[in-house]
């Protein structure tokens, strides 16, 4: 048998519900300012039922093991503390937003910990509370990147964002989606490649990078040229990653494009960009 | 007689082979309870360094799984508001937005937007002159921003609502398709956004998008100032 302390609430019907939720409160936005009593009383028996729901869904449970654990109205270092849990006292982790904890106490008290703190709190067995934290260590060890920037891709103007995702800590498997404005033509490109970081573990990270995609080219309205087109397109570049603080670095790279057009001959093309990124 | 003699000399060998042979084996035989003694005393100190097992333990260990916490970064949603495209008058727009907050400080926003421009004041008074035709008329833009959050606060409606709010700086690069060209646009604005609930954030947002436009003959910077009035959900 195995035993878990942890169940997760159903994040996609929680979604769902989320967003029927926005639509009817944006109709009813000036129904619920003037409410009748009763219609109090309705809302009021609806918060009860959300509480008796709350305590049916099982939370992570964790034990405040340093001398106190400090509650924000908010997620944010702005916010002022407006009730503190005890040592040994237990609180529910509702969800977590950037490096803040949504946590419920024992008396149903709601409130904002920071990661920090949430650090040095302990499972039901007595072993640390561990999750990741958006620092130096995880900067080497991550799933995902996110990003966007600008550069230049054959003398026209880019615009690009990406997503990688993290294989092992040296090769991530990434997507990049970026728009080229040029005095020619403009168009659209999708690429999909290998990322190899070769010391992921340093703060100026060198990597290497191959891959494959499709550029859609359209020639610009008042240059007389073939019509739009869509080719082939492979790439292979390098380029250097800089860990810059929290959750974020920078990637400056260079890709060496090879367009497989319907021409004779194929196209080569550079391109340049720096990027600013997150990882998570 | 002397075959008497014979058969007490060979009783007394007999006898003296058998009792040498019996205590050799004795010897060995205590030798080996000696060594087991020896032994059971070893186990026996061992035993007295663990503590003796009283009842053997029948319990199985609890696996606890590494939890999943939900995570809520992401925000999504969208908003109407105008947006005043420089020489073509101010017009309504539609926009969606897609957030991921990396910090409390920091995050990344994308925008995608539509309105449709109106018409200059050189068509207005030149009669029947059309610089765009309908489709080009359409100006669509996207962008892509990093936006800093600060002033956090909280909005208070009566004596019990208390809400999580904040104000916010963002800018970026996207572009925008506009008079049958895209073109390469510059974005910064400021927003501010009220939380009613902890995934419900309402915005009102000012940004102005600049790019390079020859429309009207020469080129020319040009500034498109939005406000957009949104509702966001966390996720």
């Amino acid at each position: 048998m195995e035993l878990s302390i942890t169940t997760t609430r159903s994040g996609p019907l929680r979604r769902i519900s989320a967003l029927a939720f926005v639509l009817a409160c944006l109709v009813s936005v000036n129904v619920l300012a003037k409410e009748t009593p009763e219609q109090k009383a309705e809302r009021i028996d609806e918060k009860a039922a959300a509480r008796e729901a709350a305590e049916k869904e099982k939370l992570l449970q964790v034990f405040v093991s340093e001398p106190y654990l400090e509650l924000s109205t908010g997620p944010g270092r702005g916010y002022p503390v407006f009730h503190v849990i005890e040592r040994e006292a237990s609180v529910d982790v509702l969800f977590r937003r950037t490096d803040w904890f949504k946590v419920r106490d024992e008396q149903g008290v709601e409130g904002w910990a920071r990661a920090r703190d949430m650090r040095r709190t302990v499972l039901a067995d007595g072993s640390p509370f561990i999750f990741n934290l958006g620092d130096r260590a995880g900067f080497t060890t991550h799933d995902w990147e996110l990003g966007i920037g600008g550069g230049d891709y054959g003398g026209a103007n880019l615009i690009s964002a990406f997503g990688a995702y993290s294989l092992t800590d040296n090769m991530k498997v990434e997507a990049h989606v970026s728009q080229y404005l040029g005095n020619f033509s403009n168009g659209w490109k999708a690429e999909v490649g290998i990322n190899h970081v070769l010391f992921p573990e340093w703060r100026w990270s060198p990597f290497l990078q191959l891959g494959t995609g499709v550029v859609y080219v359209e020639p610009a309205a008042t240059i007389i040229l073939p019509d739009d087109r869509t080719d082939q397109t492979a790439y292979v570049g390098a380029g250097m990653r800089f860990y810059l603080t929290r959750r974020f670095y920078l990637r400056a790279d260079y890709r060496w494009h090879t367009v497989f057009t319907s021409r004779d001959d194929n196209q080569e093309l550079e391109e340049w960009k720096v990027q600013i990124a997150c990882f998570f | 007689m002397e075959s008497s003699n014979r058969l007490l000399l060979l009783a007394v060998l007999l006898i003296g082979a058998s009792l040498a042979t019996g205590c050799a084996s004795r010897r060995a035989l205590e030798q080996q309870q000696t060594e087991e003694q020896a032994a059971a005393e070893e186990a026996a100190e061992e035993a007295d360094s663990t503590p003796p097992r009283v009842i053997e333990p029948n319990v199985v260990r609890r696996k606890i799984k590494t939890p999943k916490i939900d995570n809520e970064n992401w925000e999504i949603g969208a908003g109407a508001g105008f947006l005043s495209i420089e020489d073509f008058g101010t017009n309504q727009t539609y926009a969606a937005q897609l957030t991921y907050h990396v910090t409390e400080d920091f995050f990344f926003r994308g925008d995608l937007g539509q309105s449709t421009a109106g018409r200059t004041s050189f068509e207005t008074l030149g009669g029947n002159i059309e610089l765009l035709t309908g489709d080009e008329r359409r100006f669509t833009y996207y962008s892509l921003s990093l936006g800093y959050n600060f002033l956090p606060g909280e909005v208070f409606l009566g004596r019990k609502t208390a809400m999580n709010s904040g104000f916010y700086v963002l800018a970026g690069i996207g572009s925008v398709d506009f008079g049958g060209d895209d073109h390469l646009t510059l974005n910064f604005g400021a927003g501010f956004r009220v939380l009613p609930t902890d995934w419900l954030a309402i915005h009102i947002a000012v940004q102005d998008r600049v790019f390079d436009s020859d429309l009207l003959g020469e080129t020319k910077v040009t500034n498109n100032i939005e406000m957009l009035l949104s509702a966001t959900v966390f996720f």
